[in-house]
C-alpha cells in the first residue's frame, strides 16, 4: 500500500494505492498519517480510494479510526471513489449513514466548501 | 313386504344391511346346493376307491388328480377367456349333471378305470364349483361386506354338506348303486338358482358411487386369462406367492391327514357299503360342528382376533391332532384328525383364504384364483402324494401303524412351514390393503414446507419491497441472499425487474438501481467468500461500534417516518453483529418499538442471536395478530433450547389463550421429543379448550419426525374422550326436533363432528403408523364405498380391539338407526381405555 498526501482547497487529500490489508501493514498506517495531519491543525481530510484494489476489515478499521480522530477534533473526513464492493459493505454495515462517500473527488471538495 | 320379512329373518342370524337380503340369501342357497352334491359324491368316491384299489393306492389317486388337474386348468382357462361367467357356470353345472349320471352307469358296469376317473372327476367338480362360487361373491361384495357375510355363506355350504352326508348315510345300504342320482338332481336346482342370481344382478341398480360402478363393470367383464398368464401373474406378485405357499402347505398337510385317516378306516372297515355309510354319516356329522362354527363363530373370530390369529388357528389345531394320531393311531384319532381338518378347512380356513383374495384387483384375482384354487391345491396334493410314495418303500405295507406315525412326523415339518407362511401372508395382506388406499393429501404446512422454501421466498419479497424503502435495507437483503448462496440469475432478474422505476435517493449515484448494483463487477466481487467475513469483522471492531453509537442513539429517539426506516435498518444490521456487541444491547428497545415493521426486523435479529432474554419479549408479541407470525417464526428459530420456557407459557392458564395456542404451534415446529412430551403432558393435564391445537401440534411433530414417541395410555384415554364427544354430539343432534336440527346444521354441526373425528385420527396416528392412519382417514372421508371399506379393513388389522370397539360404530357403513343404537349403548357403558 502506498499513500501520498496533497492539499487542495484547504483539504488534505490522501491518494491511496494498492491493497489495504492486515498482512500488508507498513511502518506508517493510514490512521497515523491522518493523525499527523490533524496534529498540524488540518481538519478537512479526503481519502481517495481511486487506485485501491483491495481493502479488508483492517483497512475499514483504519478508515473508521481516522474518522473518529478527525471527528473528535471537530474536523471532517470524507471518502471518494470507493469500489462497488466496498460500497456494498458500507451499506450493509450502515457506515453509509455516518461516512460521507462521493463518487468524484471534485464533488467531495465542493462539499467541504459548502460545509 | 316379502323383502322385509326376509331381511328381518336373516338379520337375526347374520349382520346384514338393508338391500342385501336377496343376494345374500341367493348366494347362501347356491352354495348349499353345490356343496350338498359333493357330500354324496365324496363318500361314493372314497368307498369305491378304497374297495377297488385300497388305501395303498391313495397316493396314486392324488398324483393322478394333480396331473389331470393341470391339463384341465389349461382347458378351463381357455374356456374362461372365451365364455362369459354366467354361461361358464351354467355350462359347468350341466357338464357335472351329465357326467354324474354317466358315472352311475359306468360304476354299475364295473369298469376297472372308473374309481380313478371318478376320484379325479370329483376333485374337478369341487374345485370348479367352489371357485366359481367365491368369484361370484367377490363380484358382489367388498372386503368389509364379505367379512361380515362370509361366515353365513360358508355355513350354507356346510349345511349342504350335512344334508348330502346324511342322505348318503341313510341311503347307502338301500340304494348303493343309485346314490349319484341325488347330486345330479340337486345340481339341476342349483342351476336355476345361479341363473336367477344373474337375472337379479342385471335387474338391480348398482350403487350410486361412480367409482364403484366402474370397478364392478370391470369385474363383470370376463378376464382374458390363460393358464400361463395366471401362473405369471402369481409369480410376479409377492403376496400371491406367499398365498400360494400357504395353499400348497395346507393341501400337502391335508393329503397326509387324508392318508392317515383313510388308512385307519380301511384297516377297521372292510365292505364298500359300510365305508360309504361310514363316510356319509361321518361327513354329515363332522359338518354339523363347522356349520355352527361357521355360522356363529367364523365372522366373530375374524372380527375379534383378526386375520392373523384366525389363520394360525387351523395349523395349530392340526399340529395337536397330528401329535394325537402319532401317539394313538386308532379310529378315534382318525375321526378327530379328519374331522378337524375338514371342519376347519371348510369353515375358518376357507373363509379367511377368501378374505385374503379381496384386496387383490379383480383382474389379478381371477387369474390368481384360477391358478391357486384350481391348480395349485391339486398340485400340492400331488406333491404330498409323491412324498407318501417315497415312504412306501419303508416300512412294509403290513405295518400301517408305523406308516401313520411316520406321516405325522412329515406333517409336523410342513405345519411349521405353514405357520411361518401364514404369518408372512397376513402381514402382506395389510400391506396390500394399504396399497389400495391412496394417500390423498398431506398436512398443508408440510406440503408447503416440502414444495416452497418459505424463508427464501420471504427474503426475495422483502428484498424487492426494500428497494423502494431504503438502499441500505436493499443491500442488507442482497447480502442475505448472497450469504445463503441464493442470488441466482433468476432472482437477480426478479429483483431487478422494473429497476428503471427505482431511484434510491441516498446512494450518491453509485447504486441507483438494482440493475446498477448487480453489474458484472459487483457480481464477481459478491461471489467472494470474504464478503461475509469482512462484514462480520468490521461490525465487531471497537471503532465501528464507537462510530455507530451516536447514530444509533439518534435513530432510537427519532419518531419520524425516516426514523422508522432507519430503525428497520438498524434492527436488521444488529442481526449481523456479535451477540456481545455494545450496540446489540439496544435491540430490546427495537423489539418493543410500536412499529410492526421495526419490530419484525428486530425479531428476525433476535432470532439470529438466540439470546434467552429476548424470549419473553418475543412471546409477548404472540398476543398481537400483527406481530404473531413473525414472533412465532423467531421463536421457532431458537429451537430446542427454549422448549422448556415455551412449555411454561403453554401451561400457564394466566396467559392469553391465543398466545398459548401459538406456543403449541411453535413447539410443533421445533419438533423434538421434548416438545412432544410437553404437548402431551399439557393435553393430559389441562387440555379442554386447547385440545384441537395440542392434537394438531403433536400430529405435526409426528408428521415431521416419526421417531418421536407418545404415551399409548395418554393417547388411548384422549381418543376415548374424543370418541365419546363425537357420540354425544351425534346423539344430541339426533334427539333434536326437526326445526332445531335444521337450525343446528346451519351453525355447523357437521364441522364439529369432522373436527372431532379428525382429532381421533390424529391421535391414532401418534401411536400407530401415521401414514397408514392418514390413508385410512382420508379414504373414509372422501373415498368411494369400496375405498372406505378398505380403510376400515386396514384399521381393523392395525388397531387394538378396545379402540376398534369404540371407533367402528362411527366409521363403519351403518344405517343411522344402527349407528345411533350403538352410540347410545356405548355412551351408557363407555369402556375405560
Amino acid at each position: 500500500m502506498e499513500i501520498s498526501a496533497r492539499e487542495k482547497s484547504d483539504v488534505i487529500i490522501f491518494d491511496i494505492e494498492g491493497e489495504i490489508r492486515r498482512s500488508d501493514v507498513s511502518d506508517v498506517t493510514l490512521h497515523q498519517l491522518v493523525k499527523d495531519q490533524l496534529d498540524t491543525g488540518k481538519r478537512n481530510i479526503l481519502l481517495n480510494f481511486k487506485n485501491v484494489e483491495f481493502i479488508d476489515s483492517f483497512g475499514v478499521g483504519e478508515i473508521l479510526a481516522s474518522y473518529i480522530s478527525t471527528h473528535n477534533l471537530g474536523g471532517k473526513l470524507k471518502i471518494a471513489k470507493i469500489s462497488k464492493k466496498l460500497y456494498l459493505i458500507f451499506q450493509v454495515t450502515m457506515l453509509t449513514k455516518v461516512l460521507e462517500i462521493f463518487e468524484d473527488e471534485e464533488v467531495a471538495l465542493e462539499s467541504f466548501i459548502k460545509d | 313386504m316379502a323383502k322385509n320379512r326376509l331381511y328381518r329373518a336373516l338379520s337375526r342370524i347374520v349382520d346384514i344391511r338393508p338391500g342385501e337380503e336377496i343376494i345374500v340369501f341367493l348366494l347362501f342357497l347356491y352354495f348349499f346346493l353345490i356343496m350338498a352334491p359333493f357330500y354324496v359324491i365324496k363318500p361314493v368316491r372314497n368307498a369305491e376307491y378304497l374297495e377297488d384299489v385300497g388305501s395303498l393306492g391313495l397316493p396314486i389317486a392324488y398324483l393322478l388328480t394333480a396331473v389331470i388337474m393341470g391339463f384341465f386348468i389349461h382347458f378351463y382357462s381357455k374356456l374362461q377367456v372365451r365364455v362369459h361367467r354366467r354361461i361358464l357356470i351354467i355350462s359347468s353345472l350341466t357338464f357335472f349333471i351329465v357326467t354324474c349320471l354317466l358315472s352311475r352307469e359306468f360304476f354299475i358296469k364295473e369298469y376297472a378305470w372308473m374309481p380313478y376317473a371318478f376320484w379325479v372327476w370329483a376333485n374337478i367338480y369341487v374345485v370348479v364349483v367352489v371357485t366359481q362360487f367365491w368369484l361370484l361373491v367377490n363380484d358382489f361384495f367388498n372386503p368389509r361386506e364379505a367379512k361380515r357375510l362370509i361366515g353365513f355363506f360358508g355355513s350354507g355350504g356346510l349345511l349342504g354338506g350335512v344334508l348330502g352326508g346324511l342322505l348318503t348315510g341313510l341311503l347307502a345300504r338301500a340304494i348303493p348303486d343309485h346314490l349319484l342320482l341325488i347330486p345330479a338332481g340337486i345340481l339341476i336346482l342349483s342351476g336355476f338358482v345361479v341363473n336367477y342370481i344373474f337375472i337379479w344382478q342385471r335387474k338391480t341398480s348398482l350403487p350410486p358411487d361412480k367409482a364403484d360402478i366402474k370397478e364392478k363393470e370391470k369385474e363383470r367383464k370376463p378376464a382374458k386369462v390363460g393358464f400361463l398368464d395366471s401362473f405369471n401373474t402369481v409369480r410376479k406378485d409377492r403376496f400371491l406367492i406367499q398365498l400360494s405357499a400357504v395353499v400348497i402347505l395346507t393341501f400337502m398337510v391335508a393329503t397326509f391327514v387324508d392318508y392317515q385317516s383313510n388308512t385307519v378306516v380301511k384297516s377297521v372297515l372292510e365292505r364298500k357299503s359300510d365305508m360309504a355309510e361310514f363316510f356319509g354319516y361321518f361327513n354329515a356329522g363332522l359338518l354339523v360342528l363347522p356349520f355352527f362354527l361357521q355360522l356363529l363363530m367364523t365372522s366373530n373370530l375374524i372380527k375379534r382376533y383378526g386375520i392373523r390369529i384366525t389363520l394360525l388357528l387351523f395349523p395349530f389345531i392340526l399340529f395337536l391332532c397330528t401329535l394325537g394320531i402319532a401317539i394313538w393311531p386308532g379310529l378315534l384319532f382318525a375321526v378327530v384328525i379328519k374331522g378337524s381338518d375338514k371342519s376347519l378347512s371348510f369353515s375358518l380356513n376357507q373363509s379367511v383364504r377368501e378374505l385374503l383374495y379381496i384386496p387383490i384387483s379383480p383382474e389379478l384375482k381371477t387369474k390368481a384364483k384360477l391358478f391357486i384354487d384350481m391348480f395349485l391345491n391339486r398340485f400340492a396334493k400331488g406333491i404330498g402324494a409323491l412324498i407318501l410314495l417315497i415312504f412306501f418303500f419303508y416300512p412294509p405295507p403290513e405295518f400301517w401303524i408305523r406308516r401313520v406315525q411316520i406321516v405325522s412326523i412329515i406333517s409336523f415339518v410342513f405345519i411349521v412351514a405353514w405357520i411361518f407362511f401364514n404369518l408372512k401372508v397376513s402381514k402382506e395382506y395389510t400391506d396390500t390393503i394399504k396399497q389400495k388406499l391412496e394417500m390423498k393429501w398431506d398436512r398443508a404446512d408440510r406440503l408447503v414446507a416440502d414444495q416452497v422454501d418459505v424463508d427464501y421466498t420471504k427474503l426475495v419479497f422483502d428484498t424487492i419491497e426494500s428497494r423502494n424503502r431504503s438502499s441500505v435495507l436493499y443491500a442488507m437483503h442482497l447480502f442475505d441472499l448472497i450469504k445463503q448462496d441464493k442470488l441466482t440469475p433468476e432472482v437477480q432478474k426478479l429483483i431487478s425487474y422494473k429497476s428503471d422505476e427505482v431511484m434510491v435517493s441516498s446512494l450518491g449515484g453509485l447504486f441507483e438501481s438494482g440493475e446498477a448494483l448487480l453489474s458484472p463487477e459487483i457480481e464477481e466481487s459478491i461471489g467472494e467468500e470474504t464478503l461475509e467475513k469482512d462484514i462480520k469483522e468490521i461490525m465487531s471492531l471497537d471503532v465501528y461500534q464507537e462510530v455507530m453509537k451516536g447514530y444509533v442513539e439518534k435513530v432510537l429517539v427519532d419518531k419520524s417516518r425516516e426514523g422508522e426506516t432507519a430503525k428497520m435498518e438498524l434492527a436488521k444490521a444488529m442481526g449481523l453483529m456479535e451477540v456481545q456487541s455494545p450496540l446489540v444491547q439496544k435491540l430490546d428497545e427495537l423489539l418493543l418499538d410500536e412499529s410492526p415493521e421495526v419490530s419484525r426486523y428486530a425479531m428476525e435479529s433476535a432470532a439470529r442471536m438466540k439470546k434467552r432474554e429476548y424470549v419473553p419479549l418475543l412471546v409477548k408479541k404472540l398476543s398481537s395478530p400483527v406481530t404473531r407470525e413473525d414472533a412465532s417464526i423467531a421463536l421457532e428459530k431458537f429451537g430446542s433450547r427454549v422448549t422448556g420456557t415455551l412449555a411454561d407459557y403453554l401451561g400457564d392458564p394466566e396467559e392469553e389463550l391465543e398466545l398459548r395456542k401459538e406456543v403449541a404451534s411453535i413447539l410443533a415446529r421445533i419438533s423434538t421429543q421434548e416438545a412432544a412430551d410437553f404437548l402431551s403432558w399439557e393435553m393430559e393435564e389441562a387440555g379442554g379448550e386447547m385440545d384441537d391445537e395440542l392434537i394438531d401440534a403433536m400430529d405435526r411433530i409426528r408428521s415431521e419426525n416419526s421417531d418421536v414417541q407418545f404415551s399409548e395410555d395418554v393417547m388411548n384415554k384422549k381418543i376415548a374422550e374424543e370418541v365419546k364427544k363425537y357420540y354425544q354430539i351425534l346423539v344430541d343432534f339426533c334427539d333434536l326436533k326437526p326445526e332445531a336440527k335444521e337450525e343446528q346444521m346451519k351453525k355447523g354441526l357437521p364441522k364439529d363432528l369432522s373436527v372431532v373425528l379428525m382429532n381421533v385420527f390424529k391421535l391414532l396416528g401418534l401411536i400407530y403408523p401415521r401414514e397408514d392412519i392418514a390413508r385410512a382417514f382420508q379414504n373414509i372421508r372422501t373415498g368411494t364405498k369400496d375405498s372406505v371399506a378398505y380403510a376400515v379393513e386396514l384399521l381393523d388389522n392395525t388397531l387394538q380391539k378396545e379402540l376398534k370397539d369404540i371407533l367402528f360404530p362411527i366409521i363403519e357403513d351403518l344405517s343411522l338407526e344402527e349407528r345411533m343404537k350403538r352410540c347410545r349403548n356405548l355412551l351408557r357403558n363407555f369402556p375405560n381405555l
